[in-house]
């Protein structure tokens, strides 16, 4: 029993003394358990983003009752609500005396070039347009068309920030529209149909992002560690001849097996922990792990990832080739399982990837399991696939592994 | 000169023989391009497909125009609402509408937490004009929303492709000098070659030309296949961007021969050119929108040489504008880089091991 924990321990030592693996089995996770909590988490969070727009009024000529009023609520927008929040816009207009034409050209350039997201353009006669469509009178002689006189919103597609930012000034004229026709006596703000929103199957609203999140960070984590850990630890003690030195020892191919195997769930529990902890007490998780059913999620996640990682070493006749084979698999099994995006919209033949993918069964097991999704699989497949893959590649690195360079 | 052409030929034969950087330079960035574009295609506009109930009895049902205009790409009509919520359930429909004359009562799935933001923005949009078409009007706030950004920049996914590249070159570029040259060290062809009359920059330079050929054609075949599978448009100004490209490889491999100057494995090297690589992809907005990022990550993300590659990338591919100036000196950075760099490492990567 002791060679065995030896082994264990050897191994744990390695991997933590080793630079390169503390960056991939923790800092990286981390590091993207960070990165991808800022980036979602604050979409739909308006208080959380500030939006660089712009407001020109070319409407002077009227009395400015109703370009007054978007200007009234594009102002009050753009102060903060409470100091510790920015408010929604940061909001630049001419400063008085500036040539008009010249300041909306800069900005236009600006939204061209990303550091704007949107400018509002309220055309001259916008008022009077208002006026004739709020009491139906005469077009005079001189009148513009009408497409000339309508609210314009300067953007650009293909930014995400700027088509987030249309999407809300949308939404706040929507408003303005409603308060323009109130106080034409036109919209009779107590018939107003209420919106009512409900989260099928969930009381508490919609599941937070961290929440949704942390358990694929998890899962990753405990994937990569399987996928290089695993061969990396064999291929290169294998390469530099030091399992060679072990065979002259009475340990057991076997022996030593359940010796780097107690040490690999050693270092995932070790890894799970500090996620865990980071996303729980720094980042507000609420989605709890302590259930028997998620701890048997977890370890035959563990377990999964691990006979992965033997079948690429039994695969790979150098360390560098199989640390190559992990890289071209890591992307796909990852990206392709929807740890982290969607995969509901993906062609039949990228599918076909996601569906033997066992990263896809596990995380939608777990997380069904945690009550952050819904699930799409059933529970025997989300046990099958996984058990499959380990028989398969237990049985393959069984008939395949080299222990020894020579042999 | 035939010494240099001999180099050439060699460092082409040692790539072309690697299958691993064949693999990486030439069929990596295709793979990416592939999984990213039908993963991430739409992100920024999801399909919606509502699933609508309408009790209204007096009331008038909701006009389609109305839902069409409003966001939505296909309505599906069910008749209880025990079937509406197992479809949102089941992602059947994308998000649910009961309308019964008095509330809009929208459904949605409460884990789609990356989606329901598109939903419920076209839910608000949904709900405004249902409001006025009650009361029998039609808004009097006429707004018009136009794109002023280049032609080609109309979806995340146009952006994400000459991020791609970028990568792709900052990859080649850091991998190619520290990998090879700690390989050619610890195998010790360097040294062999070294007590040849050939000087160390001679080497570098049939390293960079080789690199420079493969990166080229790389980036092409990922550009093409992209606007062959995805149907991108692209408005690509060719010395603008080969200029770039070269110049980008050049000065990426000088930083990869940084690294290969102080670490001596080649494992070593390719581990920390790919945490480097990493690092600099999830923070130079490759994948993901850098707008979202904290500040304090966006001002980060400023110093680092992959966010200004994409940058430049995007406008040489016509996606994105900026300053003419702001390119060129991109360009011209990388290029001084290389140039500093090259010749002063050289001196100290390509020199005998010590024993």
């Amino acid at each position: 029993m002791s060679d065995i924990l030896l082994i264990a321990r050897n191994h744990l030592l390695i991997a933590l003394r080793e630079r390169i693996t503390l960056f991939w089995f923790l800092i990286f996770p981390v590091f993207l358990l960070i990165i991808l909590f800022f980036i979602f988490g604050q979409i739909g969070q308006e208080k959380e983003i500030s939006f660089d727009i712009t407001l020109v009024n070319l409407d002077s000529e009227g009395a400015g009752a109703f370009s007054g009023i978007v200007e009234t609520v594009f102002d009050g927008l753009a102060r903060a609500q409470s100091s510790d929040k920015e408010a929604l816009f940061r909001l630049r207009k001419p400063e008085p005396g500036e040539n008009v034409d010249a300041f909306l050209e800069s900005e236009l350039l600006a939204v061209r070039r990303g550091r704007r997201t949107a400018v509002i353009l309220i055309p001259e006669g916008f008022d009077r347009r208002i006026e004739s469509q709020l009491v139906p009178t005469p077009a005079p002689s001189d009148s513009h068309p009408e497409s000339e006189l309508a609210l314009m919103i300067y953007f650009s597609e293909g930014t995400a920030t700027s088509g987030m930012a249309v999407s809300i000034i949308g939404q706040v004229l929507a408003g303005v529209d409603r308060e323009i026709l109130s106080r034409g006596g036109r919209f009779d703000p107590a018939a107003a149909i209420p919106a009512k929103t409900t989260w099928v199957g969930s009381e508490s609203g919609q599941t937070a992002y961290i929440d949704f999140l942390l358990p694929g960070i998890i899962l990753m984590g405990l994937f990569t560690n399987g996928l290089f850990g695993v061969p990396g630890a064999i291929l290169f003690s294998r390469d530099q001849r030091v399992l060679r030195r072990y065979w002259v020892t009475p340990l057991t191919v076997p022996r030593f097996l359940a010796g780097m195997s107690i040490g690999h769930i050693a270092l995932s529990a070790l890894q799970f922990g500090i996620l865990f902890s980071i996303g729980r007490f720094a980042l507000g998780a609420t989605v709890s792990f302590a259930s028997p059913v998620a701890v048997l999620l977890l370890l035959l996640a563990t377990a999964t990832f691990m006979a992965f990682g033997f079948l690429i070493a039994s695969v790979s006749k150098t360390a560098n080739s199989g640390m190559a084979i992990a890289n071209i698999l890591n992307m796909p099994m990852m990206f392709l399982s929807g740890l982290f995006f969607p995969i509901a919209g993906l062609p039949a033949f990228v599918k076909a990837i996601v569906f033997v993918n066992p990263v896809s069964y596990l995380a939608d097991g777990l997380r069904s399991h945690l009550g952050v999704d819904s699930g799409i699989f059933p529970t025997a497949l989300v046990l099958a696939v996984p058990l499959a893959w380990i028989a398969l590649s237990s049985g393959v690195a069984a008939w395949r592994l080299r222990w020894d360079v020579g042999r | 000169m035939t010494a240099f052409r001999a180099l050439l030929r060699t460092e082409a034969a040692i790539l072309l023989r690697d299958k691993a950087t064949v693999f990486f330079t030439f069929l990596f960035p295709f793979i990416f391009i592939v999984i990213f574009g039908f993963l991430m295609g739409n992100v920024d506009r999801p399909t919606a497909r509502l699933g609508l109930i309408e009790t209204t009895g007096s009331a008038p049902p909701v006009p389609r125009d109305l839902l069409e205009s409003s966001g939505v790409d296909e309505v599906r009509d069910y008749e209880a609402t025990e079937t509406l919520w197992t479809a949102v359930r089941n992602r059947t429909v994308d998000f649910g509408l009961i309308w019964n004359g008095e509330t809009l009562e929208f459904l949605y799935h409460p884990s789609r937490v990356q989606e329901n933001y598109a939903f419920q923005q076209i839910a608000s949009g949904i709900s405004d004009a249902v409001n006025l078409r009650v009361q029998g009007l039609e808004p009097v706030l006429p707004v018009v929303r136009r794109h002023v950004g280049t032609e080609a920049s109309t979806r995340w996914f146009n952006q994400m492709v000459p991020g791609i590249i970028a990568f792709s070159i900052l990859a080649s570029g850091l991998f190619a000098v520290s990998g090879h040259l700690t390989a050619m060290k610890e195998r010790r062809t360097l040294d062999r070659l070294l007590v040849t009359p050939m000087p160390p920059v001679a080497l570098l330079a049939a390293m960079a030309v080789v690199r420079l050929v493969v990166v080229y054609l790389s980036t092409l075949i990922t550009l093409f296949a992209s606007i062959a599978i995805f149907d991108l448009a692209f408005s690509i100004d060719w010395l603008a961007y080969t200029l770039l490209v070269g110049c980008a490889t050049l000065g990426m491999m000088g930083l990869g021969t940084v690294i290969a100057l102080i670490v001596r494995r080649p494992s070593s090297a390719g581990n920390v050119a790919n945490v480097l690589a990493m690092v600099m992809m999830f923070l130079s907005g490759i994948y993901f929108p850098i707008e979202f990022m904290p500040r304090f990550l966006r001002t980060l993300s400023l110093a680092l040489p992959l966010r200004h590659l994409a940058d430049g990338m995007r406008f040489a591919t016509g996606v994105n504008d900026m300053s003419p100036v702001r390119f060129w000196l991109i360009v011209l950075a990388f290029l001084t880089g290389a140039l500093i760099l090259f010749p002063v490492l050289a001196r100290y990567v390509v020199r005998p091991q010590r024993t």
